[in-house]
């Protein structure tokens, strides 16, 4: 099965998905934190009735939930992204349902933190990932009596999201911006002035331990989803300008420099022994860079194949609830790596 | 816990003899001086002022909990536990914690109302409730309702107007039969039907 993320997307030099995040809730029930056992499962009865199978033909619910095997937990994290990035996510899988697509672009969990969980994933910068959310949202909504007031509106369990309940999450790769003396800093402050927030995909200590950020809306209440929606859109094409106008820099006035480390990047992911992430990840940021630059054709890889192997760093931690010791983890990293490159996998 | 001769409230130094509470200032004006500690010596005890600074931590620590045992009546979710998880249990615990939510809102968002769409609509499509209260408007009047107007009461009109603005989420069921008898006496139909469908709402849940 072809993921979601293995297929083209828009702009997909700078932003690796789209996801947008709807949640809601039931009423006449407490929130999942409160409920028990039985009425979490009243909650995953009431959603399997009015389900849309024609759009969600696949569903995992209560104990067929594949959370307690490894390779059960990647399929809901690391390849499939359908769960969220913390192994906690899985606890209690009894209580809980997923329903989703055939590329998995689509699901609707049951019971993770709040009592719906809609989540639209998209490869690249795709702004139907928005309208795709909404609109299974609305037609649960339709069928169930979810909990809204007038002032605060759609209740959630999570207060930062009581409103729209709505997050858009777009995931950037920006290792030209990150390189840039300021870059960061400028694209800090204009991230702010839209009302966005800007956080490392993954953080070592207080530092990002990549070039990967994920830009995340912040309003839920004062302004529409829509609205959002729009701002995200014009701040995102920002980014997308701004990191490239750095690659162009430089690619033209450090043309030696940086054609050599991308020589050198490629050389390492596709014959590494042993790799660590951080490595990995900083190979991809020169492939990134210089790919539209490189006029030797020695060097070959797509876009998607590319988005593909960050991806899969990114994600990888989630795929081990007990990680290989001694070493192993790097040399499976570095193995994985070169199937991919090589197109075997 | 009161000073037994003059009834001010006991703090940090309680006096006891005889089994006879008394405050600092009694027990002096008693003679009592023997019973209280002696002035703070800051090299008999090189730790006094760090004691000092602790008690006001205490002090502190009660202020800032002093709403801990606020509990949600529907969910049993405290004031604490939702401060620590930074979730609430229940639609009830907006009521319960409702001040502590604004507050916190506002600190995340600024003063701002939901301005985002109702339930169920989304790209055109309209709820069941929107539909009656689009009929509710287009039914014509009845003869009688059209020639007599009914008497105008001050009061009524109010609670209409407060009605109209209110977060219906947030009122009570009693509140709510109230509302939507006094809109039907106003023919106000598409307020009454908004109250009506939230009652339903709730009662069907």
């Amino acid at each position: 099965m072809t993921m979601w993320y293995e297929k083209s997307g828009k702009n997909q030099d700078v932003v690796l998905s789209t996801k947008v995040i709807v949640t809601r809730n039931i009423r006449g029930y407490n929130f999942p934190c409160k409920m028990n056992s039985d009425e979490c499962r009243q909650i995953v009865d009431q959603v399997a009735k009015v389900i849309d199978k024609d759009k969600l033909p696949n569903e995992w619910t209560g104990a067929s939930l594949p959370a307690k095997t490894e390779d059960g937990k990647a399929l809901l994290t690391s390849e499939s992204q359908l769960l969220g990035r913390r192994l906690n996510v899985l606890k209690d899988a009894d209580r809980k349902a997923i329903y989703y697509n055939e590329d998995c672009s689509l699901s609707v969990t049951v019971n993770q933190d709040e009592h719906l969980t809609v989540r639209a994933l998209a490869a690249g910068h795709d702004p139907k990932a928005y309208a795709m959310a909404d609109d299974m949202a609305a037609s649960l909504e339709q069928k169930l009596d979810i909990a809204f007031s007038e002032r605060h509106g759609f209740l959630t369990s999570d207060i930062k999201l009581a409103g729209t309940g709505t997050v858009i999450l777009y995931t950037v790769a920006i290792p030209a911006i990150v390189k840039s003396n300021g870059g960061l800093n400028m694209l800090r402050q204009r991230v702010n002035q839209y009302y966005w927030s800007i956080t490392p995909f993954d953080e070592q200590g207080q530092y990002a331990s990549s070039n990967v950020y994920v830009i995340g809306s912040i309003s839920t209440r004062g302004v529409s989803g829509e609205e959002v929606l729009r701002r995200g859109e014009m701040l995102i094409n920002d980014i997308i300008q701004l990191e490239r106008g750095c690659r162009e820099q430089f690619a033209t006035r450090r043309t030696s420099e940086v054609s050599d480390l991308f020589g050198r990047a490629y050389g390492m992911l596709r014959y590494a022994r042993n790799i660590n992430p951080r490595e990995a990840l900083d190979a991809l940021g020169w492939l990134r860079m210089y790919k539209e630059y490189d006029d030797s054709s020695e060097v070959s890889i797509s876009w998607e194949k590319l988005n593909k192997l960050t991806q899969e760093i990114l994600w990888e931690s989630e795929r081990f609830s007990s990680k290989p010791k001694g070493g192993k983890l790097d040399t499976i990293r570095a193995n994985k790596i070169k199937n991919i490159l090589k197109g075997d996998e | 816990m009161r000073c037994e001769r003059c009834g001010a409230e006991l703090t940090n130094k309680i006096i006891k003899v005889n089994g006879v509470y008394y405050c600092e200032n009694c027990a002096r004006e008693l003679g009592l001086d023997k019973y209280l500690s002696a002035p703070t010596d800051l090299l008999a005890n090189a730790f006094s002022p760090l004691d000092e600074i602790a008690g006001g931590f205490m002090k502190m620590a009660d202020l800032d909990f002093g709403n801990s045992r606020i509990t949600c009546p529907k969910c049993g979710m405290s004031m604490r536990e939702f401060e620590n998880k930074g979730r609430v249990g229940c639609i009830e615990c907006y009521n319960t914690f409702k001040e502590y939510l604004i507050k916190e809102m506002k600190r995340q968002q600024g003063e701002v109302e939901y301005e985002g769409r109702k339930p169920g609509m989304s790209n055109g499509i309209k709820t069941e409730a929107e539909d009656i209260r689009e009929e509710a408007k287009e039914l014509p009047k009845a003869p009688e309702a059209q020639e007599t107007t009914p008497a105008k009461d001050d009061n009524i009109e109010e609670k209409i107007a407060k009605l109209e603005k209110a977060d219906l989420g947030m009122l009570t069921d009693e509140e709510l039969e109230e509302g939507m008898k006094l809109a039907t006496q106003r023919e106000d139909f598409a307020l009454a039907i908004r109250l009506r469908d939230e009652l339903n709402g709730r009662k069907g849940a």
